[in-house]
Protein backbone atom coordinates (compact mmCIF):
# COMPACT_ATOMS: atom_id res chain seq x y z
CA UNK A 1 0.00 0.00 0.00
CA UNK A 2 2.73 2.46 1.07
CA UNK A 3 4.81 1.60 -1.90
CA UNK A 4 2.31 1.75 -4.12
CA UNK A 5 1.01 5.71 -2.56
CA UNK A 6 4.33 6.71 -2.97
CA UNK A 7 4.70 5.78 -6.70
CA UNK A 8 1.60 7.23 -7.28
CA UNK A 9 2.08 10.25 -5.36
CA UNK A 10 5.45 10.52 -6.90
CA UNK A 11 3.78 9.96 -10.68
CA UNK A 12 1.45 12.76 -10.11
CA UNK A 13 3.63 15.27 -8.92
CA UNK A 14 5.78 14.51 -11.76
CA UNK A 15 2.90 15.16 -14.20
CA UNK A 16 2.28 18.19 -12.57
CA UNK A 17 6.28 19.18 -12.61
CA UNK A 18 5.79 18.34 -16.45
CA UNK A 19 2.58 20.83 -17.05
CA UNK A 20 4.38 23.62 -15.55
CA UNK A 21 7.88 23.24 -17.00
CA UNK A 22 7.61 22.49 -20.28
CA UNK A 23 5.94 25.36 -22.06
CA UNK A 24 9.66 26.55 -20.66
CA UNK A 25 11.31 23.69 -22.03
CA UNK A 26 9.98 24.84 -25.15
CA UNK A 27 10.68 27.93 -25.34
CA UNK A 28 13.91 27.26 -24.42
CA UNK A 29 14.01 24.15 -27.56
CA UNK A 30 12.28 26.54 -30.13
CA UNK A 31 14.78 29.68 -29.14
CA UNK A 32 17.68 27.23 -30.22
CA UNK A 33 16.23 25.75 -33.48
CA UNK A 34 17.53 27.46 -36.60
CA UNK A 35 15.49 30.46 -37.62
CA UNK A 36 12.78 29.15 -39.79
CA UNK A 37 13.10 25.62 -38.70
CA UNK A 38 10.68 24.85 -35.77
CA UNK A 39 7.83 24.18 -38.44
CA UNK A 40 10.03 21.00 -39.32
CA UNK A 41 11.02 19.83 -35.68
CA UNK A 42 10.49 16.29 -34.99
CA UNK A 43 9.71 15.14 -31.79
CA UNK A 44 10.33 16.59 -28.65
CA UNK A 45 14.11 16.59 -28.08
CA UNK A 46 15.91 19.45 -30.23
CA UNK A 47 18.63 17.61 -32.02
CA UNK A 48 20.24 20.99 -33.13
CA UNK A 49 21.35 24.34 -31.50
CA UNK A 50 22.42 27.37 -32.07
CA UNK A 51 22.20 31.14 -31.17
CA UNK A 52 21.50 32.33 -34.06
CA UNK A 53 18.62 33.48 -32.97
CA UNK A 54 19.53 35.74 -29.84
CA UNK A 55 22.23 37.43 -32.17
CA UNK A 56 19.38 38.46 -35.32
CA UNK A 57 17.12 39.86 -32.61
CA UNK A 58 19.48 42.12 -31.04
CA UNK A 59 20.94 42.71 -34.21
CA UNK A 60 17.69 43.18 -36.42
CA UNK A 61 15.24 44.63 -34.08
CA UNK A 62 16.17 47.74 -31.22
CA UNK A 63 16.05 44.74 -28.41
CA UNK A 64 18.54 46.36 -26.53
CA UNK A 65 16.90 49.67 -27.10
CA UNK A 66 13.60 48.25 -25.83
CA UNK A 67 15.32 46.29 -23.05
CA UNK A 68 16.90 49.53 -21.85
CA UNK A 69 13.61 51.32 -22.29
CA UNK A 70 11.71 48.65 -19.79
CA UNK A 71 14.82 49.06 -17.26
CA UNK A 72 14.46 52.36 -16.81
CA UNK A 73 11.02 52.45 -16.99
CA UNK A 74 10.73 49.97 -14.20
CA UNK A 75 13.15 51.48 -12.19
CA UNK A 76 11.91 54.96 -12.01
CA UNK A 77 8.39 53.53 -11.73
CA UNK A 78 9.78 50.90 -8.55
CA UNK A 79 11.87 54.05 -7.18
CA UNK A 80 9.38 56.53 -6.92
CA UNK A 81 6.46 54.27 -5.55
CA UNK A 82 8.93 53.17 -3.13
CA UNK A 83 9.83 57.08 -2.09
CA UNK A 84 6.37 57.69 -1.93
CA UNK A 85 4.23 54.85 -0.94
CA UNK A 86 6.47 53.71 2.35
CA UNK A 87 5.69 56.38 4.28
CA UNK A 88 1.87 56.47 3.92
CA UNK A 89 2.61 52.83 4.71
CA UNK A 90 3.88 53.34 7.92
CA UNK A 91 0.83 56.35 8.67
CA UNK A 92 -1.55 53.26 7.72
CA UNK A 93 0.66 50.53 9.95
CA UNK A 94 0.94 53.38 13.27
CA UNK A 95 -1.54 56.17 13.04
CA UNK A 96 -5.22 55.28 13.54
CA UNK A 97 -6.82 58.07 11.68
CA UNK A 98 -10.07 58.42 10.27
CA UNK A 99 -10.82 57.44 6.02
CA UNK A 100 -7.65 54.73 6.85
CA UNK A 101 -10.12 52.04 6.38
CA UNK A 102 -11.56 53.86 3.27
CA UNK A 103 -8.09 54.47 2.20
CA UNK A 104 -7.42 50.61 2.50
CA UNK A 105 -10.09 49.56 1.03
CA UNK A 106 -9.90 52.13 -2.26
CA UNK A 107 -6.05 50.55 -2.65
CA UNK A 108 -7.43 47.21 -2.65
CA UNK A 109 -9.76 48.19 -4.89
CA UNK A 110 -7.43 49.79 -7.47
CA UNK A 111 -5.21 46.85 -7.24
CA UNK A 112 -7.87 44.42 -8.29
CA UNK A 113 -9.65 46.12 -10.83
CA UNK A 114 -8.89 45.43 -14.58
CA UNK A 115 -6.34 47.88 -15.85
CA UNK A 116 -8.17 48.26 -18.98
CA UNK A 117 -10.70 49.98 -16.47
CA UNK A 118 -8.24 52.94 -15.93
CA UNK A 119 -6.10 52.65 -19.44
CA UNK A 120 -8.96 54.73 -21.54
CA UNK A 121 -9.36 57.71 -19.28
CA UNK A 122 -5.53 57.73 -18.61
CA UNK A 123 -5.16 57.74 -22.42
CA UNK A 124 -7.56 60.77 -22.81
CA UNK A 125 -6.19 62.38 -20.20
CA UNK A 126 -2.14 61.86 -21.55
CA UNK A 127 -3.46 62.76 -24.73
CA UNK A 128 -4.52 66.30 -23.36
CA UNK A 129 -1.26 67.14 -21.69
CA UNK A 130 1.12 65.36 -24.28
CA UNK A 131 2.48 62.64 -21.97
CA UNK A 132 1.40 59.72 -25.04
CA UNK A 133 4.41 58.29 -26.97
CA UNK A 134 6.55 59.56 -23.64
CA UNK A 135 8.67 57.37 -21.13
CA UNK A 136 7.49 59.78 -18.37
CA UNK A 137 3.84 58.71 -19.32
CA UNK A 138 4.62 55.27 -19.17
CA UNK A 139 6.37 55.38 -15.55
CA UNK A 140 3.35 57.66 -14.27
CA UNK A 141 0.89 54.86 -15.84
CA UNK A 142 2.83 52.19 -13.92
CA UNK A 143 3.08 54.02 -10.94
CA UNK A 144 -0.47 53.59 -10.97
CA UNK A 145 0.01 49.60 -11.01
CA UNK A 146 2.71 50.09 -8.08
CA UNK A 147 1.58 52.56 -5.51
CA UNK A 148 -1.06 50.55 -4.36
CA UNK A 149 0.52 47.58 -4.02
CA UNK A 150 3.65 49.23 -2.50
CA UNK A 151 1.57 51.18 0.28
CA UNK A 152 0.16 48.04 1.30
CA UNK A 153 2.93 45.90 1.36
CA UNK A 154 4.96 48.33 3.04
CA UNK A 155 2.02 48.51 5.96
CA UNK A 156 2.40 44.82 6.28
CA UNK A 157 5.76 45.07 6.93
CA UNK A 158 5.66 47.93 9.19
CA UNK A 159 3.30 45.73 10.90
CA UNK A 160 5.51 43.23 11.69
CA UNK A 161 8.03 45.67 13.46
CA UNK A 162 6.94 46.05 17.37
CA UNK A 163 5.99 49.36 17.77
CA UNK A 164 7.57 49.66 21.38
CA UNK A 165 10.69 50.09 19.05
CA UNK A 166 9.69 53.03 17.76
CA UNK A 167 8.07 54.22 21.16
CA UNK A 168 11.22 53.95 22.91
CA UNK A 169 13.14 56.00 20.01
CA UNK A 170 10.67 58.67 20.71
CA UNK A 171 10.99 58.31 24.57
CA UNK A 172 14.97 59.10 23.86
CA UNK A 173 13.99 62.25 22.42
CA UNK A 174 13.01 61.65 18.93
CA UNK A 175 10.13 63.17 16.86
CA UNK A 176 7.61 60.70 15.39
CA UNK A 177 9.13 61.62 12.03
CA UNK A 178 12.70 60.56 13.09
CA UNK A 179 11.59 57.97 14.96
CA UNK A 180 10.59 56.56 11.34
CA UNK A 181 13.02 57.41 9.45
CA UNK A 182 16.26 56.35 11.93
CA UNK A 183 14.21 53.47 13.55
CA UNK A 184 11.35 51.88 11.12
CA UNK A 185 12.50 52.60 8.22
CA UNK A 186 15.88 50.97 8.80
CA UNK A 187 14.51 48.07 10.15
CA UNK A 188 11.70 47.24 7.48
CA UNK A 189 14.97 47.96 4.62
CA UNK A 190 14.84 43.70 3.56
CA UNK A 191 10.95 44.36 3.19
CA UNK A 192 11.34 47.35 1.16
CA UNK A 193 14.07 46.08 -1.11
CA UNK A 194 11.13 42.82 -1.24
CA UNK A 195 9.07 45.96 -2.56
CA UNK A 196 11.01 47.34 -5.04
CA UNK A 197 11.70 44.04 -6.60
CA UNK A 198 7.98 43.34 -6.44
CA UNK A 199 7.16 47.32 -8.04
CA UNK A 200 9.95 46.48 -10.80
CA UNK A 201 8.47 42.96 -11.72
CA UNK A 202 5.49 44.62 -11.79
CA UNK A 203 6.45 47.40 -13.94
CA UNK A 204 8.71 45.29 -16.33
CA UNK A 205 5.77 42.88 -16.94
CA UNK A 206 3.31 44.87 -17.95
CA UNK A 207 1.81 44.46 -21.32
CA UNK A 208 -1.72 47.18 -21.72
CA UNK A 209 -0.14 50.23 -20.82
CA UNK A 210 3.26 49.32 -22.74
CA UNK A 211 0.62 48.40 -25.72
CA UNK A 212 -1.43 51.42 -25.48
CA UNK A 213 0.16 54.75 -24.00
CA UNK A 214 3.20 54.29 -26.50
CA UNK A 215 3.87 53.70 -30.06
CA UNK A 216 6.97 54.87 -31.49
CA UNK A 217 8.79 51.48 -31.70
CA UNK A 218 12.65 53.38 -30.58
CA UNK A 219 10.17 53.76 -26.71
CA UNK A 220 8.20 50.61 -26.30
CA UNK A 221 9.37 48.73 -23.47
CA UNK A 222 10.17 45.24 -24.49
CA UNK A 223 7.23 44.01 -23.47
CA UNK A 224 5.57 45.18 -25.99
CA UNK A 225 8.42 44.82 -28.41
CA UNK A 226 8.61 41.31 -27.83
CA UNK A 227 4.99 40.80 -29.45
CA UNK A 228 6.08 42.36 -32.47
CA UNK A 229 7.40 39.85 -34.06
CA UNK A 230 4.85 38.78 -34.85
CA UNK A 231 3.84 39.69 -37.88
CA UNK A 232 0.13 39.64 -39.76
CA UNK A 233 0.34 36.28 -41.53
CA UNK A 234 3.94 35.22 -40.46
CA UNK A 235 5.57 34.42 -37.49
CA UNK A 236 9.30 33.70 -37.04
CA UNK A 237 8.62 30.98 -34.08
CA UNK A 238 12.80 30.97 -33.23
CA UNK A 239 12.92 34.57 -32.57
CA UNK A 240 10.44 35.60 -30.94
CA UNK A 241 10.46 32.84 -28.25
CA UNK A 242 14.61 33.66 -28.21
CA UNK A 243 12.82 37.30 -27.63
CA UNK A 244 10.61 36.00 -25.41
CA UNK A 245 13.39 34.03 -22.96
CA UNK A 246 15.69 37.11 -23.22
CA UNK A 247 12.35 39.26 -21.53
CA UNK A 248 11.50 36.61 -18.97
CA UNK A 249 14.81 34.98 -17.85
CA UNK A 250 15.86 37.90 -15.43
CA UNK A 251 12.95 37.39 -13.47
CA UNK A 252 12.75 34.03 -13.56
CA UNK A 253 16.49 33.97 -12.21
CA UNK A 254 15.83 36.37 -9.11
CA UNK A 255 13.32 34.24 -8.48
CA UNK A 256 14.48 31.32 -8.16
CA UNK A 257 17.62 32.55 -6.29
CA UNK A 258 15.16 34.43 -3.69
CA UNK A 259 12.07 32.04 -3.69
CA UNK A 260 11.51 32.35 0.09
CA UNK A 261 11.67 36.17 0.36
CA UNK A 262 9.48 36.75 -2.38
CA UNK A 263 6.66 34.30 -1.51
CA UNK A 264 6.75 35.94 1.68
CA UNK A 265 6.61 38.89 0.30
CA UNK A 266 3.31 37.70 -1.89
CA UNK A 267 1.78 36.48 1.37
CA UNK A 268 2.13 39.98 3.08
CA UNK A 269 0.52 42.03 0.59
CA UNK A 270 -2.76 39.41 1.61
CA UNK A 271 -3.34 36.51 3.16
CA UNK A 272 -1.50 38.37 5.92
CA UNK B 1 29.67 84.63 16.20
CA UNK B 2 25.70 84.94 16.60
CA UNK B 3 23.66 86.96 13.51
CA UNK B 4 20.55 87.77 14.09
CA UNK B 5 19.91 85.83 10.96
CA UNK B 6 21.04 82.20 12.88
CA UNK B 7 19.42 83.26 15.93
CA UNK B 8 16.31 82.97 13.96
CA UNK B 9 16.84 79.65 13.24
CA UNK B 10 17.93 78.74 16.68
CA UNK B 11 14.78 80.19 18.23
CA UNK B 12 11.62 78.06 18.11
CA UNK B 13 10.12 81.01 16.25
CA UNK B 14 6.78 79.81 13.89
CA UNK B 15 8.34 78.43 10.85
CA UNK B 16 10.12 75.82 13.57
CA UNK B 17 7.26 75.14 15.55
CA UNK B 18 5.52 74.80 12.42
CA UNK B 19 7.88 72.13 11.28
CA UNK B 20 7.87 70.34 14.90
CA UNK B 21 3.96 70.12 14.10
CA UNK B 22 4.32 68.37 11.06
CA UNK B 23 6.87 65.97 12.68
CA UNK B 24 6.00 65.59 16.11
CA UNK B 25 2.39 66.70 16.26
CA UNK B 26 -1.42 66.79 15.19
CA UNK B 27 -0.04 67.19 12.15
CA UNK B 28 2.21 63.90 11.29
CA UNK B 29 -0.57 62.29 9.70
CA UNK B 30 -1.06 64.88 6.89
CA UNK B 31 2.51 64.88 6.16
CA UNK B 32 3.34 61.13 5.86
CA UNK B 33 -0.18 60.68 3.80
CA UNK B 34 0.43 63.96 1.66
CA UNK B 35 2.88 62.68 -0.76
CA UNK B 36 0.73 59.36 -1.45
CA UNK B 37 -2.55 60.94 -1.29
CA UNK B 38 -1.49 63.46 -3.85
CA UNK B 39 0.16 60.70 -6.45
CA UNK B 40 -2.50 58.25 -5.62
CA UNK B 41 -5.14 60.99 -6.59
CA UNK B 42 -3.55 61.98 -10.09
CA UNK B 43 -2.88 58.56 -11.37
CA UNK B 44 -5.53 56.45 -9.69
CA UNK B 45 -8.47 59.11 -8.40
CA UNK B 46 -8.25 61.65 -11.64
CA UNK B 47 -8.64 58.44 -14.05
CA UNK B 48 -11.15 56.92 -12.64
CA UNK B 49 -13.81 60.17 -11.74
CA UNK B 50 -12.44 61.22 -15.70
CA UNK B 51 -13.92 57.21 -16.29
CA UNK B 52 -17.19 58.12 -15.00
CA UNK B 53 -17.83 61.93 -16.23
CA UNK B 54 -16.90 60.20 -19.50
CA UNK B 55 -19.30 57.34 -19.30
CA UNK B 56 -22.17 60.34 -19.01
CA UNK B 57 -20.72 61.60 -22.37
CA UNK B 58 -19.77 61.24 -26.41
CA UNK B 59 -16.81 60.61 -27.38
CA UNK B 60 -16.63 58.78 -30.40
CA UNK B 61 -13.58 59.44 -33.04
CA UNK B 62 -15.16 57.49 -35.87
CA UNK B 63 -18.33 59.20 -35.45
CA UNK B 64 -17.97 62.60 -33.96
CA UNK B 65 -21.01 64.23 -35.05
CA UNK B 66 -22.66 63.58 -31.84
CA UNK B 67 -19.18 64.21 -29.76
CA UNK B 68 -20.65 66.30 -26.67
CA UNK B 69 -23.53 64.94 -25.87
CA UNK B 70 -24.34 64.23 -22.87
CA UNK B 71 -27.11 62.15 -20.48
CA UNK B 72 -27.26 58.41 -20.06
CA UNK B 73 -27.18 57.29 -23.58
CA UNK B 74 -24.11 54.87 -22.69
CA UNK B 75 -25.90 53.37 -19.98
CA UNK B 76 -28.50 52.81 -21.91
CA UNK B 77 -26.93 51.27 -24.59
CA UNK B 78 -25.02 49.01 -22.38
CA UNK B 79 -27.96 47.36 -21.02
CA UNK B 80 -29.36 46.43 -24.80
CA UNK B 81 -25.95 45.64 -26.02
CA UNK B 82 -25.48 41.89 -27.02
CA UNK B 83 -21.64 42.14 -27.33
CA UNK B 84 -21.47 43.38 -23.78
CA UNK B 85 -23.94 40.66 -22.57
CA UNK B 86 -22.07 38.29 -24.47
CA UNK B 87 -18.91 39.60 -22.94
CA UNK B 88 -19.76 39.87 -19.43
CA UNK B 89 -21.11 36.04 -19.83
CA UNK B 90 -17.79 35.37 -21.25
CA UNK B 91 -15.44 37.14 -18.18
CA UNK B 92 -18.18 34.88 -15.81
CA UNK B 93 -17.17 31.72 -18.17
CA UNK B 94 -13.46 32.24 -17.52
CA UNK B 95 -13.50 33.28 -14.35
CA UNK B 96 -15.52 30.19 -13.45
CA UNK B 97 -13.08 28.41 -15.53
CA UNK B 98 -9.83 29.31 -14.04
CA UNK B 99 -10.71 29.15 -10.56
CA UNK B 100 -11.39 25.28 -11.03
CA UNK B 101 -8.39 24.93 -13.24
CA UNK B 102 -6.03 26.99 -10.90
CA UNK B 103 -7.21 26.21 -7.64
CA UNK B 104 -8.04 22.79 -8.32
CA UNK B 105 -4.66 22.15 -9.62
CA UNK B 106 -3.28 24.21 -6.78
CA UNK B 107 -4.52 22.33 -4.40
CA UNK B 108 -3.65 18.73 -5.94
CA UNK B 109 -0.26 20.25 -5.76
CA UNK B 110 -0.27 21.08 -2.11
CA UNK B 111 -1.90 17.95 -0.67
CA UNK B 112 0.46 16.34 -3.08
CA UNK B 113 3.98 17.67 -1.48
CA UNK B 114 2.87 19.21 1.71
CA UNK B 115 4.22 15.89 3.14
CA UNK B 116 7.55 15.40 0.58
CA UNK B 117 10.71 15.68 2.66
CA UNK B 118 12.94 14.67 -0.01
CA UNK B 119 13.70 17.17 -2.81
CA UNK B 120 10.75 19.17 -0.73
CA UNK B 121 12.26 22.71 -2.20
CA UNK B 122 12.83 21.74 -5.37
CA UNK B 123 9.11 20.48 -5.55
CA UNK B 124 7.82 23.48 -4.59
CA UNK B 125 10.11 25.87 -6.85
CA UNK B 126 9.05 24.04 -10.28
CA UNK B 127 5.67 24.25 -9.17
CA UNK B 128 6.49 27.98 -8.27
CA UNK B 129 7.99 28.71 -11.61
CA UNK B 130 5.42 29.71 -14.14
CA UNK B 131 3.97 32.24 -11.64
CA UNK B 132 7.79 34.07 -12.94
CA UNK B 133 6.43 34.35 -16.59
CA UNK B 134 5.09 37.24 -17.68
CA UNK B 135 1.66 36.99 -19.02
CA UNK B 136 2.65 38.18 -22.76
CA UNK B 137 5.57 35.61 -22.53
CA UNK B 138 3.02 32.98 -21.53
CA UNK B 139 0.84 33.98 -24.55
CA UNK B 140 3.52 33.98 -26.84
CA UNK B 141 4.74 30.49 -25.89
CA UNK B 142 1.55 29.13 -25.75
CA UNK B 143 0.69 30.69 -29.06
CA UNK B 144 3.53 28.79 -30.64
CA UNK B 145 2.28 25.38 -28.65
CA UNK B 146 -0.96 25.52 -29.68
CA UNK B 147 0.13 26.43 -33.79
CA UNK B 148 -2.53 24.62 -36.19
CA UNK B 149 -0.32 23.01 -38.75
CA UNK B 150 3.47 22.74 -36.28
CA UNK B 151 2.33 22.96 -32.69
CA UNK B 152 3.69 21.02 -30.39
CA UNK B 153 0.11 20.70 -29.00
CA UNK B 154 -1.03 18.77 -31.60
CA UNK B 155 1.98 16.62 -32.35
CA UNK B 156 2.22 14.88 -29.12
CA UNK B 157 -2.05 14.27 -29.69
CA UNK B 158 -0.66 12.60 -33.23
CA UNK B 159 2.13 10.93 -31.85
CA UNK B 160 -0.04 9.45 -28.85
CA UNK B 161 -2.93 8.36 -31.80
CA UNK B 162 -5.05 10.84 -30.47
CA UNK B 163 -6.40 12.01 -33.92
CA UNK B 164 -4.90 15.09 -35.66
CA UNK B 165 -5.91 17.80 -32.79
CA UNK B 166 -6.92 20.70 -33.78
CA UNK B 167 -6.60 24.71 -34.92
CA UNK B 168 -6.85 25.45 -31.09
CA UNK B 169 -6.86 29.23 -31.22
CA UNK B 170 -9.03 29.35 -34.59
CA UNK B 171 -11.48 27.10 -33.85
CA UNK B 172 -15.24 28.59 -32.29
CA UNK B 173 -15.61 25.40 -29.85
CA UNK B 174 -11.54 24.97 -28.45
CA UNK B 175 -10.64 28.91 -28.62
CA UNK B 176 -11.82 29.82 -24.63
CA UNK B 177 -10.10 26.01 -23.56
CA UNK B 178 -7.19 26.78 -25.29
CA UNK B 179 -7.04 29.88 -23.37
CA UNK B 180 -8.13 29.07 -20.09
CA UNK B 181 -4.80 26.24 -20.34
CA UNK B 182 -2.68 28.93 -20.81
CA UNK B 183 -3.79 31.10 -18.11
CA UNK B 184 -4.14 28.40 -15.55
CA UNK B 185 -0.96 27.56 -15.95
CA UNK B 186 0.25 30.57 -15.20
CA UNK B 187 -1.88 31.62 -12.35
CA UNK B 188 -2.13 28.13 -10.34
CA UNK B 189 0.96 28.77 -8.75
CA UNK B 190 -0.45 31.72 -6.52
CA UNK B 191 -2.94 29.36 -5.43
CA UNK B 192 -0.35 27.11 -4.44
CA UNK B 193 1.58 29.19 -2.29
CA UNK B 194 -1.66 29.91 0.08
CA UNK B 195 -3.33 26.50 -0.10
CA UNK B 196 0.41 25.07 1.14
CA UNK B 197 0.48 27.77 3.58
CA UNK B 198 -3.06 26.92 5.26
CA UNK B 199 -2.41 23.05 4.79
CA UNK B 200 0.73 23.75 7.04
CA UNK B 201 -1.11 25.85 9.26
CA UNK B 202 -3.50 22.85 10.10
CA UNK B 203 -2.08 21.35 13.46
CA UNK B 204 -0.90 17.68 13.13
CA UNK B 205 -2.46 16.87 16.36
CA UNK B 206 -5.90 16.61 14.66
CA UNK B 207 -4.53 14.47 11.98
CA UNK B 208 -3.24 12.20 14.77
CA UNK B 209 -6.67 11.89 16.45
CA UNK B 210 -8.37 11.89 13.00
CA UNK B 211 -6.09 8.45 13.20
CA UNK B 212 -6.67 7.09 16.39
CA UNK B 213 -10.77 6.99 15.76
CA UNK B 214 -9.26 4.90 12.69
CA UNK B 215 -9.98 7.81 9.83
CA UNK B 216 -9.10 6.77 6.49
CA UNK B 217 -6.87 8.94 4.40
CA UNK B 218 -10.59 10.27 2.34
CA UNK B 219 -12.35 10.79 5.94
CA UNK B 220 -9.52 12.76 6.80
CA UNK B 221 -9.31 14.80 4.01
CA UNK B 222 -12.86 15.89 4.20
CA UNK B 223 -13.32 15.96 8.23
CA UNK B 224 -10.06 17.65 8.68
CA UNK B 225 -8.40 18.71 5.97
CA UNK B 226 -10.94 20.56 4.68
CA UNK B 227 -12.74 22.03 7.37
CA UNK B 228 -9.60 23.84 8.21
CA UNK B 229 -8.45 24.78 4.90
CA UNK B 230 -11.94 26.46 4.40
CA UNK B 231 -11.18 30.12 4.71
CA UNK B 232 -8.30 29.78 3.20
CA UNK B 233 -9.47 28.22 0.29
CA UNK B 234 -12.64 30.50 0.17
CA UNK B 235 -9.47 33.51 0.19
CA UNK B 236 -7.61 31.74 -2.77
CA UNK B 237 -10.94 31.15 -4.44
CA UNK B 238 -11.95 34.72 -4.97
CA UNK B 239 -8.51 35.93 -5.25
CA UNK B 240 -8.42 33.27 -8.23
CA UNK B 241 -11.76 34.78 -9.72
CA UNK B 242 -10.22 38.26 -9.92
CA UNK B 243 -7.33 36.81 -11.70
CA UNK B 244 -9.62 36.01 -14.27
CA UNK B 245 -11.37 38.95 -14.31
CA UNK B 246 -8.39 41.05 -15.03
CA UNK B 247 -6.96 39.00 -17.49
CA UNK B 248 -6.44 40.68 -20.48
CA UNK B 249 -2.79 39.76 -22.31
CA UNK B 250 -3.21 36.04 -22.97
CA UNK B 251 -6.63 36.56 -24.51
CA UNK B 252 -5.69 39.46 -26.09
CA UNK B 253 -2.12 38.32 -27.49
CA UNK B 254 -3.56 34.87 -28.61
CA UNK B 255 -6.87 35.87 -29.81
CA UNK B 256 -7.70 39.22 -29.81
CA UNK B 257 -11.04 38.08 -28.35
CA UNK B 258 -11.76 36.27 -31.84
CA UNK B 259 -12.48 34.04 -33.36
CA UNK B 260 -15.89 35.69 -34.21
CA UNK B 261 -16.16 37.12 -30.54
CA UNK B 262 -15.74 33.63 -28.94
CA UNK B 263 -13.33 34.79 -26.59
CA UNK B 264 -14.05 38.64 -26.27
CA UNK B 265 -14.24 39.38 -22.54
CA UNK B 266 -15.01 42.36 -20.99
CA UNK B 267 -11.56 43.35 -20.36
CA UNK B 268 -11.05 42.97 -24.45
CA UNK B 269 -14.14 44.25 -25.26
CA UNK B 270 -13.28 47.57 -23.30
CA UNK B 271 -9.73 47.79 -24.99
CA UNK B 272 -11.43 46.88 -28.62
CA UNK B 273 -14.24 49.42 -27.81
CA UNK B 274 -11.52 52.32 -27.15
CA UNK B 275 -8.55 51.33 -29.39
CA UNK B 276 -10.27 49.57 -32.56
CA UNK B 277 -13.71 51.43 -32.39
CA UNK B 278 -12.28 54.77 -30.89
CA UNK B 279 -15.35 54.89 -29.30
CA UNK B 280 -13.60 56.09 -25.64
CA UNK B 281 -17.29 57.70 -24.11
CA UNK B 282 -18.67 53.67 -24.11
CA UNK B 283 -15.09 52.22 -23.10
CA UNK B 284 -15.11 54.34 -20.34
CA UNK B 285 -18.17 52.94 -19.41
CA UNK B 286 -17.93 49.31 -19.90
CA UNK B 287 -14.18 49.97 -18.00
CA UNK B 288 -16.84 51.62 -15.18
CA UNK B 289 -18.77 48.38 -15.01
CA UNK B 290 -15.87 46.44 -14.74
CA UNK B 291 -14.90 48.42 -11.50
CA UNK B 292 -18.00 47.85 -9.97
CA UNK B 293 -17.51 44.41 -10.65
CA UNK B 294 -14.23 44.54 -8.96
CA UNK B 295 -15.54 46.42 -6.27
CA UNK B 296 -18.07 44.22 -5.51
CA UNK B 297 -15.47 41.04 -5.77
CA UNK B 298 -13.40 42.98 -3.41
CA UNK B 299 -16.04 43.26 -0.89
CA UNK B 300 -16.59 39.69 -0.94
CA UNK B 301 -12.76 39.36 -0.57
CA UNK B 302 -12.36 41.42 2.85
CA UNK B 303 -15.70 39.41 4.40
CA UNK B 304 -14.06 36.41 3.93
CA UNK B 305 -10.12 37.84 5.06
CA UNK B 306 -12.36 39.54 8.18
CA UNK B 307 -13.59 36.08 9.20
CA UNK B 308 -10.24 34.18 8.71
CA UNK B 309 -8.88 36.59 11.07
CA UNK B 310 -12.19 36.09 13.58
CA UNK B 311 -10.97 32.27 13.61
CA UNK B 312 -7.44 32.73 14.50
CA UNK B 313 -8.02 35.19 17.17
CA UNK B 314 -10.64 32.09 18.81
CA UNK B 315 -8.02 29.68 18.53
Amino acid sequence: MTAIGTFLRWAAIALLATFALFPIYWMLVIAMTPTGFSRSLDGIWPTVFTTENFTRIFAERPMTRWILNSVIVAGLTSALSLLVGTSCGYALSRIRFRGAGALMLLLLVTQMMPATSIIVPLYILFARVGLLDTMQGMVIGHVSLVLPLAIWMSKGFFDRIPSDLDGAARIDGCTRLSAWWYVALPLAAPGLAAIFIYGFVTSWHDFLFAHTLVHTPSRWTAANGIVSFRGEYFTLHEMQMAAALVFAAPVIVIFVLMQRWIVEGALTGSVR
Amino acid sequence: MITPRSRRWVAPGRIGRGWIWFADGPGFPLLMLFPSLIVLGLVIGLPILRAIEMSFDTLNLRRPANNGETGLHNYLRLLADQRAWNALGLSALFMAGSVAGSVGLALAAALLTRRVTRGQALVRLTFLIPWTVPAVVTALVWGVMYDGNFGVVNRMLDSAGLGPGANWLIDRRTALWALLAAQVWNEFPMSFVFLLAGLMAIPTELYESARIDRAGPWSQFRFVTLPQLRPVLAITVVLSMIMGFKAFPIIFVLTGGGPNRATETLTVLTFTTAFRDLDFAYAATLGVLALVVSALMVTGYLRLVARLDDGREVT
